[in-house]
């Protein structure tokens, strides 16, 4: 008797459970229609690559954070990202002084050295680059373009140049913010002083600028400008 | 150019020179990211003070000319 009881509960569940709507009668059988071209899976973003300040020593450090104090809420940081983002600096020098300061006496780093360390002052290389290009000519550059472009007198730009140029991501240079006392630096005088020192990461022609120091030389990529 | 004598050379990029004939001249390379040289002609006072002190003038000098790079007009350019 019991038996024959288990098995009507038994019947009795398997018909309640055939009349239970599906789970999901909501929504269209998946079986009875043409399964969708799967979305195709969106390229992966370039992953951004991280700008650095390099490997600076004590003394930079201090400094580079007193700029970026001082600079505030910009620092080196935002500076990077804003403006170097392919962390790669150029910078000019006439032909003489790269012979006779650079070539001559086989230097080790780029720029004014001192007890500290040798100090570069350099823009983005995208930026002189682009100057650079449109100043070319069939007999060289054009000195007042490049100048223009650059935000500086014609004078600092005739006759044959040197491009720089670095890949900070290659070489780990220190850079920072370049502050007053930094060698190089003079400050404006007149408003006819277009290539003096301005703190804020921008020269007074409003092209971006950071201090790099120890630059070695023997990384760097030399463009001769005729 | 090649007649000059180089007296003192700075790893600052500076450097001063006596010319062929015999005027002491202090080369500096001003710029930040276009970098080029100037050149001032020492006065008298000038020239006396580099024999006396030598590099240390020198130095000071050239921090000078990096501060004001047309040094009251008697800078011009050392490739002129």
């Amino acid at each position: 008797m019991l038996r024959h009881k288990l098995l009507y509960l038994s019947f009795g569940l398997v018909l309640l459970a055939g009349c239970k709507p599906p789970e999901d009668a909501t929504k269209p059988d998946a079986a009875a229609t043409t399964n969708p071209a799967p979305e195709p899976e969106p390229e992966p973003e370039p992953a951004k690559l991280e700008v650095s300040t390099g490997e600076c020593d004590e003394t930079q450090t201090a400094i580079s954070k007193q700029a970026d104090e001082r600079a505030k809420p910009y620092g080196i940081l935002p500076h990077l990202d804003k403006n170097f983002a392919d962390m790669k600096i150029s910078w000019l020098i006439k032909e003489g002084p790269y012979q006779e300061y650079i070539v001559e006496p086989e230097a080790e780093f780029f720029g004014r050295c001192n007890d500290a360390g040798c100090f570069q002052f350099a823009a983005p290389t995208e930026v002189i680059a682009a100057a650079v290009e449109a100043s070319i000519t069939d007999e060289g550059h054009d000195a007042a373009k490049l100048g223009k472009a650059l935000g500086l007198p014609a004078e600092n730009m005739d006759g044959p140049l040197r491009m720089l140029t670095l890949d900070l991501r290659a070489s780990k240079t220190c850079v920072r913010l370049p502050v007053d006392d930094d060698p190089g630096v003079w400050k404006c005088k007149s408003e006819d002083d277009t290539d003096c020192f301005k703190f804020g990461g921008y020269t007074s022609g409003g092209v971006p600028e950071l201090l790099a120091i120890n630059a070695p030389v023997a990384i760097a990529e030399v463009r001769e400008i005729p | 150019m090649s007649d000059e004598q180089v007296l003192y050379r700075s790893p600052m990029l500076h450097r001063l020179l006596r010319e062929a004939d015999g005027q002491l001249v202090i080369e500096v390379v001003v710029g930040r990211m276009a970098m080029s040289a100037v050149r001032v002609r020492l006065d008298a006072h000038e020239a006396r003070a580099w024999t006396e002190e030598g590099g240390a003038f020198a130095d000071r000098l050239a921090a000078k000319i990096t501060a004001d790079p047309k040094f009251g007009g008697r800078a011009y350019p050392a490739d002129s």
